[in-house]
């Protein structure tokens, strides 16, 4: 396997079932995907709502077992490893949750929230260097130091997924997977955590998978973008091919569907306005 | 005033803090006509949620909401929705207003299956005569907020979705009694475009079919160029600019208006990073009498820093807060 690979999905299938049925049906959200994030890379992973996103990245993170298939980590497959074994993995990746409100612990500080990996991996273990540490992460997501004091829900929803934001990257992860998580800030603030996961993966070689439903956000920051559709993946380019040159139907209903300001520019109504 | 269903008069929220409190919404006005949706845009932590939360009187215990909240009846008369009794105002959520909050979970009781949780709202206001009723029309509403295979999902629980099936699920929650008016805290951000096309038709469609009325809260500018009549542009708990949809993107006339605009990324351009707007919102706790923006302006005057600029009206129904936003309107008028 090439030396530039950092993980790897080979063949990997999920399925849950499905309440209430009588013949207990099952639904398979990640069907047979492969894919590679390469050393460096972001790629992005976009797709209709519940087509097995977020399935696929805590598959990969090792947060749920897949039916069959492999995930290879850096050369090593992680699929079959567990406690021990996984922990020095654990310490590579880091994932920030979809949903900040019920992935923050409600009653910890957000001082502590913060700290808490670098706690668990014992990074900066001098009191004064955690605390500049913390300052200096808080002040690379645009919080304000006064967040430090506050519980999670004192805080807004883009402020409280900001600090998901900096707690994945307070212990240097080599992979980084954010699902949806500019998907709640306006857009300059917006666009000041896309320049900084873009100026990490510069400076650190980061790599990133980031799921995103915003096409212009994914065009921006993505090397290469995976479509997704009921569990597998159906097209994968680099974002200018794929924007400029769609294969698969679906990518093409999909970039069909994006709300665009032109309407105003030509001067004219659009179509949900009568 | 018969086109008018919300009108909110000088609206100010503080956070009561040791022996000091907070401002974070700091006097705001905003009218709602019937049948027409407003869309709310500002910088993340302004206080855009802490507004829709304070008019269903569901902001945090230690807040302090004063101004008025007028709702109009069809024939043109009000209450103040702040004078209201606690059970008064509970009557009104769901068949007069319907709410989607920002964060699905939280709004969600995770030991509850969906369907049974959509069905509530309409066996409490008595709007559906049976239990069977009610399952046709939650599964109804399911299907239109394109949730596939609404029998089979109607048994799950919320863990069992993805984010965005439950983001609509509580968007069916608020529409399934037909309110007046819905207010929306990020309703689409877990949806991805063509299911966001479907949600915003639907809001739109009730609009138009059955005169609903809208407050949005988005910060994606597409959607608020799709969606809304209107739009309120706020930054640290005030309202700087509003105007008509159009208006705002092709005459946007505050600098964080336009700085905003100017953040968007757009397909195809392919910068190396993108333009932001220089320096970081201020600490709330932090006074000031001049313009809370001048720090990060771009045509900041001496006077920004201790004077706030007043609105003033540019055409019909475009206000802007800002002095030189002013002086050029007076250069352009000469
Ligand atoms: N714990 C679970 N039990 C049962 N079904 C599940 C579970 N988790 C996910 N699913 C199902 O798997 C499918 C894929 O869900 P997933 O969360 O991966 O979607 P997604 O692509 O992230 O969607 P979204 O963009 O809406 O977040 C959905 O149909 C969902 O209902
Ligand atoms: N319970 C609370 N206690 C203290 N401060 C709070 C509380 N709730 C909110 N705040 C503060 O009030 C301000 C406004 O919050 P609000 O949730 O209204 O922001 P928002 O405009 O909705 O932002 P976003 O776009 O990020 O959701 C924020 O600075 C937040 O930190
Ligand atoms: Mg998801
Ligand atoms: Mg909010």
């Amino acid at each position: 396997m090439s030396e530039n690979v950092l993980v790897s999905v080979h063949n990997v299938t999920k399925s849950f079932s499905l309440a209430g049925t009588f013949k207990k049906k099952r639904h398979t959200a990640v069907n047979n995907v492969s894919l590679d994030i390469l050393k460096g890379e972001t790629l992005a992973l976009v797709g209709e709502s519940g087509c097995g996103k977020s399935t696929l990245a805590r598959l990969i993170m090792r947060l749920t077992e897949p039916d069959s298939g492999e995930i290879i980590f850096d050369g090593t497959d992680i699929t079959s490893l567990s406690g021990r074994a996984l922990r020095p993995f654990r310490k590579r990746m880091q994932m920030v949750f979809q949903d900040p409100a019920s992935s923050l612990d409600p009653r910890m500080k957000i001082r502590d929230i913060i700290a808490e990996p670098m706690e668990i991996w014992k990074i900066c273990p001098d009191r004064r260097e955690r605390a500049e540490r913390i300052m200096e992460l808080l002040e690379m997501v645009e919080l304000k130091e006064s967040a430090l004091d506050k519980y999670p829900d004192q805080l807004s929803g883009g402020q409280r997924q900001r600090v998901g934001i900096a707690r994945a990257i307070s212990i240097d992860p080599e992979l980084i997977i954010c699902d949806e998580s500019v998907s709640a800030l306006d857009v300059s603030v917006q666009a000041q955590i896309l320049n900084l996961l873009k100026r990490l993966k510069k400076k650190l070689g980061l790599s990133c998978l980031f799921i995103s439903h915003d096409l212009s956000v994914v065009d921006f920051i993505a090397d290469r973008v995976c479509v997704m559709l009921n569990g597998e993946i159906c097209e994968t380019a680099e974002p200018d091919i794929l924007f400029t040159k769609p294969q698969h139907e679906y990518t093409r209903y999909l970039i069909s569907s994006i709300p665009e300001i032109k309407a105003f520019i030509n001067g004219g109504k659009n179509e949900y306005h009568q | 005033m018969k086109d008018r269903l919300l009108e909110i008069r000088d609206l100010t929220v503080s956070l009561k803090k040791k022996n000091s409190s907070i401002p974070i919404v700091k006097g705001i006005d905003m009218i709602i006509k019937r049948g027409e949706i407003a869309g709310l845009v500002g910088e993340s932590g302004c206080g855009k949620s802490m507004t829709a939360r304070s008019l269903m009187r569901i902001q945090p215990p230690s807040a302090i909401v004063d101004g008025s909240i007028l709702w109009y009846e069809a024939d043109g008369t009000s209450t103040d929705l702040t004078k209201l009794k606690e059970k008064e105002l509970r009557k009104m959520c769901g068949p007069q207003i319907g709410m989607v909050f920002q964060e699905p979970m939280t709004s969600l009781n995770p030991m509850i299956r969906i369907g049974d949780q959509v069905a509530e709202a309409l066996l409490i206001h008595k709007m559906a005569g049976s239990r069977r009723e009610a399952r046709d029309k939650v599964i109804r509403i399911l299907k239109e907020v394109g949730i596939r295979d609404p029998e089979l999902r109607y048994r799950s629980y919320p863990h069992e979705l993805s984010g965005g099936m439950r983001q609509r699920v509580v968007i069916a929650m608020a529409m399934i009694c037909e309110p007046k008016l819905l207010i929306a805290d990020e309703p689409t951000t877990a949806l991805d475009v063509t299911t966001e096309a479907q949600i915003l038709k639907l809001i739109r469609q009730m609009c138009t079919t059955r005169n609903m009325s809208a407050l949005v809260i988005t910060h994606n500018m597409g959607v608020v160029s799709q969606l809304c009549d209107r739009v309120y542009v706020m930054y640290t708990g005030r309202i700087l600019e509003r105007a008509p949809v159009g208006e705002i993107f092709s005459k946007p006339l505050h600098p964080y208006t336009k700085g905003l605009l100017s953040s968007i990324p757009r397909i195809g351009s392919n910068p190396e990073y993108l333009t932001t707007i220089p320096g970081s919102i201020p600490e709330t706790d932090q006074k000031t009498s001049g313009c809370e923006f001048c720090l990060r302006c771009s045509e900041d005057e001496r006077r920004c820093f201790f004077e706030m600029p007043e609105e003033t009206g540019y055409a019909e129904e475009h206000y802007v807060r800002c002095f030189a936003a002013q002086h050029r309107m007076e250069a352009e008028n000469e």
